[in-house]
Parts: C-alpha cells; sequence; structure tokens
C-alpha cells in the first residue's frame, strides 16, 4: 500500500472512528494538540486499527509517532 | 466459540482453572512453561469430559513469547474472551537473606508477565468490545506475612493494577478483577510439614485449606455474565484468614 493510500486511510479513520473535522484534519495537523484534541484513550483507538488494518503493531511504541497522521504512516511503512 | 488463556495452567490453581472454564464451554488454552506433560495432561482432561483447547508453551515474563503465543491463539480461534492471569512464583525470603536475582524473578513473572498478557490479550478484546481479565493475586496483599516482602509486594501491584486496567479499558467492554486466594491445597501446601500446616489452620475460621476448585470457582463466576457490573474489584478467597 502506498505511503499515500496508508494516510488518506488513516484519516478516514479519524473522521469516522474518532469524530475528528476533516476540514481541520491535515496530513501534519499535530493529533494531541488543541486543535484536533485527542487523549491518550484515543491513542488505543489508533493502535487497535493500525494492527487490524496494516498488521502493524504499536503497542509500547511511545509517544513519537502518534505526532500526526505523517508519523503514523511513517511508523507503519517502516514497520511493514 | 469462546475462548480463553490460562497461564500457568498446567498444575495446581490454574489446571483447576482451565478445566472448569473448558466444562463452562470455553475453548481454553493451557499456557505453561516448562511442564510439558503436566500440561498435556491438563488438555487431556478437558477432552476427555468433551471440551477443547490447545496447550501453548511460552514464558509470559518474556513479551516476544507472549506476542507469539497471542497471535498463533488468535490465528487458531479469532477471538480470546478470556485471560486468567494465573502464571506466577512464590520465593519466600526474609528481608535480609532477598538477593536481586529473586527479586528479579519474582516482579518479572509475577508483575511485568500479567502486564504483558493484559497488554497484548487487550488489544484483541479491544477490537471485540467485550473481554474479561482476572488477575490472580494473593491474600499476601492485603495481610502480612513474614518472608513474604517481595512476593506480597509483586501481588499489591497486581490488585493497582487490576483497578488501574478496569478503569482503562471499561468503556470497551472490558472487565478486570482480581482474586486473592489464602491457603490453596495445592502441591505447594502438600510439602509443608504437619505441624506447620496445622499451625496455619488454626488461623482460618473455615477450618480448611481452600481448594483448587474453589479459586476456580471465582474464576468461572468473574467469566460469567452473571457478573458484567464488576470490575476493578479483588476478591478474597480465603476461609476468613485475612480478617
Amino acid at each position: 500500500m502506498a505511503n499515500e493510500e496508508v494516510k488518506s486511510k488513516l484519516k478516514a479513520f479519524f473522521m469516522s472512528d474518532l469524530g475528528v473535522d476533516g476540514d481541520v484534519l491535515n496530513y501534519d495537523t499535530p493529533l494531541f494538540g488543541e486543535e484536533i484534541g485527542l487523549d491518550s484513550v484515543d491513542s488505543l483507538e489508533i493502535i487497535s486499527f493500525v494492527d487490524s488494518n496494516f498488521g502493524v503493531s504499536m503497542t509500547g511504541v511511545g509517544k513519537e509517532p502518534f505526532q500526526s497522521i505523517d508519523t503514523i504512516a511513517d511508523f507503519i511503512e517502516s514497520h511493514k | 466459540m469462546k475462548v480463553a488463556i490460562v497461564t500457568g495452567a498446567s498444575k495446581g490453581i490454574g489446571k483447576a482453572c482451565a478445566l472448569r472454564l473448558a466444562r463452562d464451554g470455553f475453548t481454553v488454552v493451557v499456557n505453561y512453561s516448562s511442564s510439558d506433560e503436566a500440561a498435556a495432561e491438563t488438555l487431556d482432561l478437558i477432552k476427555a469430559e468433551g471440551g477443547d483447547g490447545m496447550v501453548y508453551k511460552a514464558n509470559v515474563a518474556d513479551l516476544a513469547q507472549v506476542k507469539a503465543m497471542v497471535r498463533d491463539v488468535f490465528k487458531a480461534y479469532g477471538r480470546i474472551d478470556v485471560l486468567v492471569n494465573n502464571a506466577g512464583i512464590v520465593r519466600d525470603q526474609y528481608l535480609l537473606e532477598i538477593n536481586p536475582e529473586t527479586m528479579d524473578k519474582c516482579i518479572d513473572l509475577n508483575v511485568k508477565g500479567y502486564i504483558y498478557c493484559a497488554q497484548t490479550v487487550g488489544l484483541k478484546m479491544f477490537k471485540q468490545k467485550s473481554g474479561v481479565i482476572i488477575n490472580m493475586s494473593s491474600v499476601s496483599s492485603k495481610f502480612a506475612l513474614p518472608g513474604q516482602c517481595v512476593y506480597s509486594a509483586t501481588k499489591g501491584a497486581v490488585n493497582s493494577l487490576t483497578q488501574t486496567l478496569a478503569k482503562e479499558l471499561g468503556g470497551w467492554g472490558i472487565r478486570v478483577n482480581a482474586i486473592a486466594p489464602g491457603f490453596i491445597a495445592t502441591d505447594m501446601i502438600d510439602a509443608i510439614p504437619q505441624e506447620t500446616r496445622d499451625g496455619y489452620l488454626k488461623n482460618i475460621p473455615l477450618k480448611r485449606f481452600g481448594s483448587p476448585e474453589d479459586v476456580a470457582n471465582m474464576v468461572s463466576a468473574l467469566a460469567s455474565d452473571q457478573f458484567s457490573y464488576v470490575t476493578g474489584q479483588v476478591f478474597v478467597l480465603d476461609g476468613g484468614l485475612s480478617l
């Protein structure tokens, strides 16, 4: 799956499952900042989604890869 | 089909829990770390009663082995409904006898192992939006027994992580509880001299040691829907010892 496709799939997930407004969600938007406002509980949803859809485990990897759709996609790309 | 993983299920309390859950209709994964024959015997007993399951050798203190086990179980059955975190060790040492190696072993298995299994199985339950995690604690977490400084600390940790995980996972339909057994009649108790055992019995209001089946009955209840509104609790099962 191309990196762009991964990002698109992630964005769709954030909009449909976590209720994020697609208009303010760019690939480099900080997910846990004030603008989007996700919290640590949401990271469980992200871990579950990534595991199910890309077969990549994000348990115990720290906060760094969760910063934005870009960083999550990069993590997925480098751990496939 | 519902699936349960019981860690440390080749003997004692874990074995009784595995057999009971199989009788309750669960497909049971009999996890063990060293006793191949005993684990096979547990599975044979399950199958002899018409149940189903598998044995799986994995040291739960090793995250990579836990991940492999959960991945293989999920491949085989497609779901995991109950995790009984039971594998643990007791190494009684008075304060001045405690050595770092023993302490590390206890913490690795009794605490880290529980968290590794909860984390790895929890991810599967999280996707299912349902599940039950039952952590085996000990009355030692509530009732001070000399020589059990490290062991009681690990079981106190089990109580704390039970409460924390109950809060973290409750929103996804995952219940987390703990059972704190007192003296249970296993091989370990059988090895104690009769005189010492009589001394223990004097302090137990019900005047008997518990049986592995007593613990298994509680596991069965907590795994069932009858306890669907109970989470984050530590159930003491000690015949009144800690009163």
